[in-house]
């Protein structure tokens, strides 16, 4: 950890300021603008977007007890002003005996710009700004230097919100705290620091509770408990006067902000006797339950990302892209349902094969991700070779559903001894492995937040939500293996169980000829490998079953067999290594006329007033197509779309794409489909369920256009 | 057979549990913060008495300085604050206070396993490493000394007159940054107080605010 922190600490490298997100392994920064541009000889408002690791925190004008506050050190083109930072109420950050005043998760720090009467329109300024911020943890403090950079348009007129995040800044900015008119007195007596305060919004007002945030240190002792009385025309806080004061006695008045459970203001108190009317009408807490319970966010965050997550998994089974797998699960089941014990293994089996997989892939996408790759869930598929070869699993999984080999035949003869229960417990293992690789891609309902926001977790706690989205996938398949009575529901087996196993071949038949399509969209040019090799596997498997019903004596076809084999796998290698597509080629496959998605192009849309359609898809998310093929296809969503001159726009993250990535983040997710419906004037996008239907982006549509 | 699902559940009830324990244990120094803070000593107080044991092992004790001016110091390796300071000036006033027979005891609160704990060689390698020039290094893992003066961050400075009083506490100077340049021109307070001392008059700035890192005082310890 000392080594984490030496590297950390170390000076910042400082990147060429680029516009957009900049970041460090603790914190996000962004300079974004509150209006779509500025207007001449008026003061505009940008704001340092932070987006903060959980269990990272940065700070308030006063940090309280340890830490330091976040400085900017602008560099403006000449006769551009900046203003103070517009500080929002931070919160109260308890360590152990400290307290400190700061900020987790998301937060904006508002500036107000002087922009000059003379800056040309059309033109942009380019605003660059050093942003210091300290980011502590419980365990340690890490300073970070992040060179931010906007470019503002200069334009004449009233100036829209910015479509980003100028919703965002202007709430901010409504909220920060600031001067109302309330009188104030401060009094020091006993090491005590006792203010009273009354007029403006407290008049006749009744807040449960009170609490005093000095501007500077050494005020009041920040850890200590603060009591208030409430009366008339205000209020009064006494709290542990700080070590400032008790060493240097008051000497001037004290600023600071007073915040209540009714709102909180900017406050000066000059020394001096208490104020009448405010106190006798009852004591009043310092909120810090209340605060807390907001400021602690990481625990219930995690819980609901664990609950979500376990949601997500559940409902994922409902999810297209799992039918195949389904299947698998519904041949497996009936096999094995007149034999509890065997029912059972099988289960707990395959929610091994689940977990253990999803531990490897969300342990692999954490590793990659803290090596800086810009990845998201599915990723696995994003790479022809993994593609390519799950295909041929999935032909092999078929060939054996249809019969033309069996896995493990020789021993399931051979008795009843323990080893004759292997092949079941590796084949439902296996099964709970291949339901992962292939169906976790596709994201849920519910599964979609738990997965974007565990990715910004801890990794313990990211596994664990990982690890319930999987305890979701395999719940009710466990739970039918478990509970006898379910079991003895299901069918007495009987040659119906063969006739129903070859025809759940047909569905994993489906699964690989759709993992082809996706390899041949992929690659240029080297599906003809992958059929190949498919086609050679398929000989190999037949030859081997046909030594497996001649017992041994069918040498030539054993050989035959292996033969092919190899054939088959010298195909599939050079399949894996075919070169990726270009991006250009192969455009998505859906049949409204589109555009690829760009920020910009969203950009554009909007500042011309056109409402925007966005679709992040890929053509291994089964999941996406399907709503292609339905909502998005439609001839009354087409209809919808030009009767709100809408523009529809596609990012295909079929293969790696670091923005497409980034702007699923941005919006929480990490996997696809998200579905997005940008209205001109409105700052954020309104997010589409993951399963469409015609009604939802059509109402989306009007919505935005009304 | 239920064996994996117990082990499943186990681990995640664990992993739960762990995460709640910073919670459980906040809860408690809550309550005790109110009283433990306004009983620690200011300037113009006496300074607790201590026994800590030094780098190398011998026990040093508050006592075994009377009669002499005394500083401590705070500190954690880890700490871009304390980092600042030992880019040099921190040396630097250590030479010159020690060399005016003011005994420099510079102390470690951070718990085992957190950041700034040192022990056994690496704390014999302290003074060399950091090129310091302090009397001792005094380790406090249990953080009970650190408590008992109400140290809240690194660095965090006192100066004790001859006679056991407190003359100083507080920052140690008026730039709280992590920022080299920023010690040039900053107001250093013990260097300020050591001379308020040496020449017979009273400190002018008796207290500062500390500013700096979180000491990483052990979970348990109360006031």
């Amino acid at each position: 950890m000392r080594d984490a922190l030496a590297a950390g600490a170390g000076p910042v490298a400082r990147a060429s300021a680029a516009p957009g997100p900049q970041r460090t392994e603790r914190i996000e920064a962004e300079l974004v603008p509150m209006s779509a541009w500025a207007v001449p000889g008026s003061t505009a408002v940008v704001a340092i977007r932070q987006q903060i690791k959980p269990g990272w925190h940065t700070y308030w004008r006063n940090q309280g007890d340890s830490g330091g506050p976040t400085t900017l050190t602008w560099s403006l083109p000449a006769g551009v002003a900046p203003g103070d930072i517009l500080w929002p109420l931070p919160e109260r950050q308890r360590l152990q005996s400290l307290m400190n005043y700061g900020y987790s998760g998301v937060v904006f720090l508002p500036v107000p710009i002087e922009i000059p009467a003379d800056a040309a329109p059309g033109r942009s300024l380019p605003l660059r700004v050093t942003a210091h911020f300290y980011v502590c943890s419980d365990e340690m403090c890490v300073p970070e230097d992040l060179d931010l950079a906007l470019d503002l348009p200069v334009r004449e007129g009233a100036a829209p919100l910015d479509p980003r995040f100028g919703q965002a800044i202007q709430d901010v900015v409504a909220a920060a705290p600031r001067p109302a008119g309330i009188e104030a007195r401060v009094a020091l007596t006993d090491g005590r620091l006792v203010l009273t305060a009354a007029g403006g919004p407290l008049a006749g007002a009744a807040p449960r509770w009170a609490y005093f945030h000095p501007f500077e240190g050494g005020v009041i002792d920040h850890a200590a408990a603060q009591s208030g009385e409430r009366g008339p025309q205000g209020l009064t806080v006494t709290v542990a006067a700080g070590r400032g004061l008790t060493s240097n006695g008051l000497k001037g008045p004290i600023s600071g902000v007073l915040s209540t459970d009714l709102g909180a203001w900017e406050i000066t108190a000059e020394p001096g006797a208490a104020l009448p009317d405010v106190a006798g009408d009852g004591a009043i807490g310092d909120g810090e339950g209340a605060q807390t319970a907001a400021a602690a966010t990481a625990l219930p965050d995690f819980i609901k990302a664990a609950v979500f997550a376990l949601l997500g998994g559940l409902i994922l089974n409902l999810m297209p892209c799992v039918f195949p797998i389904l299947a698998m699960k519904a041949a497996s089941l009936s096999r094995a349902a007149h034999n509890p014990a065997e029912a059972r293994r099988d289960g707990l089996a395959f929610l091994a094969g689940v977990l253990a997989t999803f531990l490897v892939l969300a342990g692999a996408l954490l590793a990659l991700r803290a090596g800086g790759q810009a990845l998201g869930w599915g990723f696995q598929l994003q790479s022809p070779g993994v593609v390519a070869a799950l295909a041929l699993l999935m032909l092999a999984v078929a060939l054996n559903l249809s019969g033309v080999f069996h896995i493990g035949a020789g021993l399931q003869g051979a008795g009843h001894g323990p080893l004759s229960r292997l092949p079941g417990v590796a084949g439902a293992f296996f099964t709970g492995v291949l339901a992962v690789v292939v169906a976790a891609p596709c994201t849920a309902p519910f599964m979609a937040f738990a997965l974007g926001a565990a990715l910004f977790m801890p990794w313990p706690m990211a596994l664990a939500v990982f690890l319930m989205l999987g305890l979701g996938l395999a719940l009710p398949y466990v739970l039918i293996s478990l509970n006898p009575r379910l079991l003895a529901r299901l069918p007495k087996p009987g040659p119906w169980m063969e006739t129903l196993r070859n025809l759940l071949a047909f569905p994993m038949y489906g699964a690989a000829l759709w993992l082809a399509w996706v390899y041949g969209r992929q690659t240029a040019d080297a599906l003809a490998l992958l059929f190949g090799a498919g086609l050679m596997l398929a000989l190999a498997l037949w030859l081997y079953g046909r030594a497996q019903a001649a017992s041994g004596k069918a040498r030539t076809a054993a050989i035959g067999a292996l033969l092919a084999l190899i054939a088959a796998l010298g195909l599939g290698v050079l399949a894996g290594k075919a070169p990726a597509a270009s991006s250009e080629s192969g455009a998505p496959s859906s049949r409204l006329s589109s555009q690829p998605w760009s920020e910009q192009a969203v950009q554009a849309a909007l500042a011309e007033g056109r409402p925007v359609l966005v679709n992040f898809t890929a053509d291994w998310c089964v999941t996406c197509k399907v709503n292609e093929n339905t909502a998005l296809s439609s001839a009354r969503t087409a209809q919808a779309l030009e009767q709100a001159n809408a523009l529809y726009l596609v990012g295909d993250w079929t293969r790696r794409d670091d923005a497409i990535t980034a702007e699923l983040q941005r919006h929480g997710r990490s996997g696809v489909p998200l579905y997005l419906v940008y209205a001109p004037g409105r700052s954020e996008p309104r997010i589409l369920p993951q399963l469409l239907t015609e009604g939802v982006v059509i109402d989306a549509l009007k919505d935005a256009i009304d | 057979m239920f064996r994996l699902l117990t082990a499943a559940s186990a681990s995640l009830l664990l992993l739960a549990a762990c995460q709640q324990q910073p919670a459980a244990s906040l809860e408690r120094t809550e309550s005790a913060a109110a009283p433990e803070t306004t009983e620690a000593p200011g300037p113009g107080e006496l300074a607790p008495a201590f026994t800590l044991v030094d780098a190398e092992g011998q026990q040093r004790s508050l006592a075994d300085f009377h009669g002499k001016t005394v500083v401590l110091e705070w500190t954690n390796e880890g700490c871009p604050f304390v980092k600042k300071h030992y880019t040099g000036a921190m040396q630097a006033l250590q030479r010159e206070a020690t060399a005016d027979g003011v005994v420099w005891l510079t102390i470690i609160s951070s718990a085992p396993g957190t950041q700034g704990f040192v022990e056994g060689e690496e704390a014999q390698a302290w003074k060399a490493k950091h090129k310091a020039a302090f009397t001792h290094l005094l380790l406090d893992p249990t953080g009970e000394v650190g408590k008992r003066y109400d140290a809240k961050t690194t660095p965090d400075m006192r100066i004790i007159d001859p006679e056991g009083r407190l003359i100083y506490v507080g920052g140690i100077d008026d730039r709280p940054t992590n920022k080299v340049e920023d010690l040039n021109g900053a107001n250093n307070f013990v260097r300020a107080g050591l001379a308020d001392a040496k020449a017979g008059r009273p400190v002018q700035t008796a207290y500062a605010a500390p500013y700096g890192c979180a000491i990483k005082y052990p979970e348990t310890v109360e006031g």
